[in-house]
């Protein structure tokens, strides 16, 4: 009985056209919703989370030398072969890179190198802001690479940011922490 | 000297209104790109003007500047007398439609109509007919398969799309008893015509719908399938001129849906002046016909015959009827 009703009420539901009214309905309150929109680069920016895979650096330890025992297994491991160490021995008989470069043109970003790392030098961290108009441009020095943003903290959120194309195209910001992005997407 | 005065507000008012047509595609496209962002989540135009304000001026010059591109093999002649055909009907249907009784200014009573015909709605349904030769001619003249076949779905979509329309309406003549547009609006003083004619109204507005080419209806033009149907091949002026004729039969079917149904400048409840009632309808009208173009998917070709056919006709015919057996 309840089925034929059922059937009763879909067939008044498509004579009075109530699926048509109810995605205008839908439409209707999505307009009026808040808009999901990051105004990169001129009025907002994202700020990574702190598992986010970004510009490589490298590390130092507590007496400010340079991490990196130019072991080469991030290179050995790297699926793109963009890292090329070499290595020398410095004054404490250490073994040290004397280059470290990395080809960011041809990095995939999967970490892997950070993975691998023995001694804990590499890392991938919050940069994401380095496109450049040569790809010689992109090939990373040891010390560039020791000077990088580490890690982010915090993270996940949009904060105001300003556009500075006066010498260079820089997107600055000055909060450390935004509003978390996800609470506008709408869920029904 | 009268005839001089009356001579030149007719001028004036041509002209005005041929400025407010040109004119308003260009709000329009901004209203059109800020509702379809804001019901899709985004912001629609952001960066030209405040919130993106001066865009349509932007793709206005832009569209000025760009090349006016000719297919080798397509027919010159039609191809260049395509836009201008499917332009001006919509301009020249506009004479016909009364946007209110009339002001005055200065002591001199100003109609707000540049000519009150007693044939005005048979003169709007037949002027606006001619408005598919220019989709035809610019799909036939382009040569190319995705114009062709655009034009040739127009074709048929217009066949089978003004019969309903203009059956629709012959209750509201019946209701009215003239089929001055004028006339029309007085007879609907106190009571609304969507009242006694609610199947006319949907019968008018789905037509309309088809008529505008817009979506649901938007076949001849269908991005998805046809590439972008009838203009493919148009750029640069010639085809604004396609989008402004698209914006005008657009305005105009809000606006003969507001005549002929809402009661046009008579305004309920709120006393508000009659032309600011007749804008804020047809406003609203627009508005319905661009929320719908951002809800609903295109119907399918075939789906479209059969709702022209097989449902609008015999429900515009039976409307006729019922109204003429209520009337006697």
């Amino acid at each position: 009985m309840s089925r034929a009703l059922d059937r009763i009420g879909t067939w008044i539901g498509w004579a009075f056209f109530a699926d048509l009214a109810n995605g205008l309905a839908l439409t209707f309150g999505y307009m009026f919703s808040k808009s999901v929109t990051m105004q990169y680069p001129d009025k907002e920016k994202w700020l990574p989370y702190s598992r986010y895979r970004g510009h490589h650096f490298l590390k130092r330890d507590e007496e400010g030398e340079i991490k990196c025992v130019a072991c080469e297994l991030c290179a050995r491991i790297c699926p793109c072969y963009c890292i090329e160490v070499i290595p020398y021995e410095d004054e404490k008989g250490n073994r040290r890179p004397a280059k470290f470069e990395i080809d960011m043109a041809r990095c995939l970003f999967c970490g892997l190198c950070e993975d691998a790392c023995p001694a804990d030098a590499i890392a991938l961290g919050q940069q994401y802001e380095f496109s450049s108009f040569s790809s010689h441009d992109l090939v990373i020095g040891r010390d560039d690479l020791l000077s990088k943003p580490g890690k982010a903290m915090t993270g996940g959120g949009v904060v105001a940011a300003r556009l500075n194309t006066e010498q260079d195209v820089l997107v600055e910001t000055s909060e450390p922490q935004g509003y978390n992005w996800w609470r506008n997407i709408r869920r029904t | 000297m009268e005839l001089v005065v009356a001579l030149g507000l007719i001028v004036f008012k041509v002209a005005l209104l041929i400025a407010i047509l040109l004119l308003l595609p260009l709000p329009l496209t901004w209203l059109e790109r800020k509702i379809a962002g804001h019901i899709q989540q985004r912001m629609g135009p952001m960066r030209v003007g405040w919130h993106g304000l001066l865009q349509p001026v932007a793709d206005g010059v832009k569209l000025l500047t760009k090349e006016d591109h000719i297919p080798a093999e397509a027919d010159r002649f039609l191809f260049k007398l395509a836009p201008i055909l499917a332009l001006a009907p919509p301009f020249v249907v506009f004479v016909a439609v009364p946007f209110g009784e009339s002001v005055s200014v200065l002591g001199t009573e100003i109609t707000l109509y540049v000519s009150n015909m007693n044939v005005a709605l048979l003169f709007v349904f037949a002027v606006i007919g001619i408005e598919v030769y220019g989709v035809i001619f610019g799909g036939w003249a382009a040569n190319s398969k995705y114009a062709v076949l655009g034009s040739l779905r127009t074709c048929a979509q217009m066949i089978s799309y003004e019969i309903p329309m203009g059956f629709a309406v012959i209750g509201v003549v019946m209701l009215a008893q003239s089929m001055s547009l004028l006339e029309i609006v007085r007879a609907q003083a106190n009571v609304w015509n969507i009242v006694y004619q609610p199947v006319g109204f949907f019968v008018f507005f789905v037509a309309g719908l088809a008529q505008a080419q817009r979506i649901p209806f938007d076949l001849a033009e269908a991005e998805g399938d046809l590439g972008a149907g009838f203009h493919t091949e148009y750029s640069g002026i010639r085809f604004a001129f396609f989008m402004v004729s698209e914006y005008a039969i657009m305005l105009l079917t809000s606006v003969l849906a507001v005549i002929l149904f809402f009661g046009g400048w008579n305004g309920v409840l709120v006393p508000l002046p009659p032309i600011l009632w007749f804008l804020l309808k047809v406003a609203f009208f627009v508005y319905v016909f661009i929320w719908f173009r951002f809800t609903f998917p295109r119907y399918r070709y075939d789906q479209l015959m059969a709702i022209g056919w097989k449902v609008l006709l015999p429900l515009s015919m039976a409307n006729i009827i019922i109204t003429g057996v209520a009337f006697l």
